[in-house]
């Protein structure tokens, strides 16, 4: 190994000059989350539309589902299922408390965060938009950004920092200069990994275009969620309470 | 009336259609069912087929298609709202009809810092699964075999929203008869909706123009990441009921013996609970109380008078009077929500991807008699398939072992468009 960065001196520099920046990288760290975030959101308050594809095991689509989701500042989320199959479904999400509504039975359920992971993206796939505030992280160190590339990211360990949180536990690569998310592990509550996640980057508009999860607990389905749309929209105070689920979409 | 209903819900199609243009939205879906019933071999109307074999054992097997078309759009100031349904039936052996119903037509306003709405309307309160004592605008009827559209009730509703509380103020069937019954009474109903963290606690009164008032109370709390608890409470100063005004056990009655009632003062009460795990398990636990239900002591009446005509139609008295007689037994069997006061629910489902089974078992602890009930789902990009059995278990003299139909399944199948 010495005789190898013997033979490479711009290695060595390298290594020593990462050595001794590490302290100013691991105190930044919640700050490289929020820059991850910005990449996802780009505003405190908006409407994404956005569009879920599925694939069979052979690579070939299962089903589409289109979602307008309206994320708001303290982590309040409203999720109104546009696809034919699922009309008039929304599911509310305020901090760790969550409200499905079935347009069938027009009643506001409340339900569990257990209940919250359904489908192949699962509700929490779709409306998270946010790491920071939802996880304590730190710096794991510099890994290369994917498995077969020279690239290096630093790697983060995310833990819950709340118990509403869809996954208990994130392993994220951010890249170096900039801090957009490049992949994901994410871990259910029995520390078993149950999604693999990638970020596709739109880098003319600086943000994540796309979010390409594979399930690892199953048959390593595909799953793509595609960010259509973003616009900064704060909704009224009133769609944020429960029992509004209940009016018709056509108020909104 | 039938043919007010179809022309007023042709003519909402039509308006629907032109709901895109004017910047709305229109839905719709296609499902057909078909939903076999096997006449039981014991029983009142079982007795009564014996006895006279015009009477039918069971209702017949049909088959059903329906088509539902929902619109939306802001006109006028108002945004409305119409969904309406297109239905064909054919019962085995039988003739076929067709029908339109309205099953909600709408307007809504924000008016004054409330929300209005006038017109039909399902208004869905309280939280248990299998019993809601506190649903009292739309009284929807729990547990069917195969789900169906709900119609809505003709309402006047206003609703005020806080950041974490609300408020609905109903009138329910403003213009109907004040001698109408059950859900058709005309109410006036409140509910109060609080958050409290973790939990949603709700507190509901009505007054019905005849049966007068009841005060009613529910929770719902998220105990843990996988559980959840549910409760409710109702106390009501009357209620509409169903009484036999058979003479004596041992006579024979000209007409139907079961006469509307009310009854007096009577509780409802339910306590569930609800348990998912990461591979999407769920179990569901309910356990409740119907006040309103007939008591132990009116069922064994029931069942009294069952021998007494069963002996009748041996002792030789005429075969056509007795099988009436027993075939108007059984209309006990649709009069109450509930068929016993003390109930118990259990049901577990899986959704494995694109499939969902599930088991669910009512229990009734005062005479051991069971319903299961076992279904299979399976959910596509657009289509989906549904299919299940129903059937009766427990001792032979449990309520449950004396329906007309103790063994039943369903096919279904749906598109959305």
């Amino acid at each position: 190994m010495s005789l190898a960065l013997g033979k490479h001196p711009a290695r060595l520099l390298g290594l020593v000059a990462a050595a001794l920046a590490w302290p100013a990288v691991a105190q930044n760290v919640d700050a490289m989350l929020r820059d991850a975030d910005r990449y996802r959101t780009g505003a405190d308050n908006l409407q994404v539309d956005t569009l879920v594809q599925s694939y069979k095991t052979d690579g070939s689509l299962d089903k589409e589902r289109r979602y307008t989701v309206f994320a708001q500042q303290d982590r309040r989320t409203l999720v109104l299922m546009q696809s034919a199959a699922e009309k008039g479904q929304k599911v509310l999400m305020l901090g760790d408390d969550f409200w499905l509504l079935m347009p069938s039975s027009q009643r506001p359920m409340r339900i569990t965060p257990m209940q919250k992971l359904l489908g192949d993206a699962s509700t929490g796939d779709i409306a998270t938009m946010r790491w920071s505030g939802d996880y304590t992280a730190t710096l794991v160190g510099e890994e290369p950004c994917q498995p077969d590339e020279a690239r290096a990211c630093y790697r983060l360990a995310l833990q819950a920092a709340r118990k509403g949180v869809t996954y208990q536990r994130v392993e994220l690569w951010l890249a170096r200069q900039r801090h957009e998310p490049v992949r994901a592990q994410l871990y259910v509550q029995s520390d078993k990994l149950a999604k693999t996640a990638h970020f596709e980057l739109d880098a003319s508009r600086g943000q994540v275009d796309a979010m390409v999860l594979i399930d690892q607990l199953g048959q390593q389905r595909q799953t793509r969620i595609r960010y259509l749309q973003r616009k900064e929209r704060t909704v009224p105070e009133e769609w944020l309470n429960p029992m509004f689920l209940a009016r018709s979409p056509v108020l909104e | 009336m039938t043919g007010c209903c179809n022309r007023l819900a042709w003519l909402l199609c039509a308006a629907m259609a032109m709901a895109p243009a004017a910047g709305g939205e229109l839905r719709g879906s296609w499902q057909g069912y078909w939903l076999a019933r096997s006449a039981a071999q014991a029983g009142p109307l079982a007795q009564a087929h014996a006895l006279l074999p015009a009477i039918e054992a069971a209702p017949a097997s049909s088959g059903v298609t329906l088509a539902q078309l929902q619109g939306s759009a802001a006109w006028g100031g108002l945004q409305w709202h119409a969904d309406v349904v297109a239905q064909a039936e054919r019962p085995e052996g039988g003739p076929g009809h067709t029908q339109a119903t309205v099953m909600e037509g709408y307007a809504a306003a924000a008016l004054g810092g409330w929300q209005w709405s006038l017109g039909r309307k399902v208004v869905g309160w309280d939280v248990g699964y299998g019993f809601r004592p506190n649903d009292v605008v739309q009284q929807e009827v729990r547990r069917p075999l195969v789900a169906v559209p709900l119609q809505g009730r003709p309402v006047l509703v206003a609703e005020r929203y806080t950041q974490d509380a609300a408020w609905s103020l109903v009138a329910v069937n403003p213009t109907a008869e004040g001698s109408a019954t059950g859900a058709r009474e005309p109410a006036l109903a409140a509910r109060w909706y609080q958050r409290l963290g973790a939990l949603d606690a709700y507190a509901f009164v009505r007054w019905g123009r005849r049966t007068g008032g009841s005060l009613g109370a529910a929770f719902a709390w998220v105990a843990s990441d996988a559980v959840e608890l549910h409760g409710s409470l109702r106390h009501m100063a009357r209620f509409d009921t169903w009484e036999d005004a058979s003479a004596a056990p041992g006579a024979l009655a000209l007409a139907s013996p079961w006469r509307a009632a009310t009854g007096g003062a009577a509780q409802q009460a339910l306590l569930g609970g609800t348990w998912t795990n990461a591979q999407q398990v769920s179990v569901l636990l309910e356990a409740w109380y119907d006040g309103t239900a007939p008591s132990a002591g009116q069922w064994r009446q029931w069942a009294q008078r069952g021998e007494a005509l069963q002996r009748m139609a041996t002792a030789g008295a005429p075969p056509a009077a007795v099988a009436g007689n027993l075939a108007w037994q059984a209309q006990a069997f649709n009069a109450f929500a509930s068929l016993r006061r003390q109930n118990l629910l259990l049901r577990s489902s899986w959704t494995a991807g694109a499939w969902e089974p599930a088991l669910d078992m009512l229990y009734h602890p005062e005479d051991g008699g069971r319903l299961l009930t076992a279904s299979l789902a399976w959910k596509g990009d657009r289509w989906r398939w549904e299919g299940g059995l129903r059937a009766s278990a427990g001792p032979a003299s449990a309520v449950l072992r004396q329906l007309p139909v103790q063994r039943q399944g369903y096919v279904q199948t749906g598109w959305s468009f």
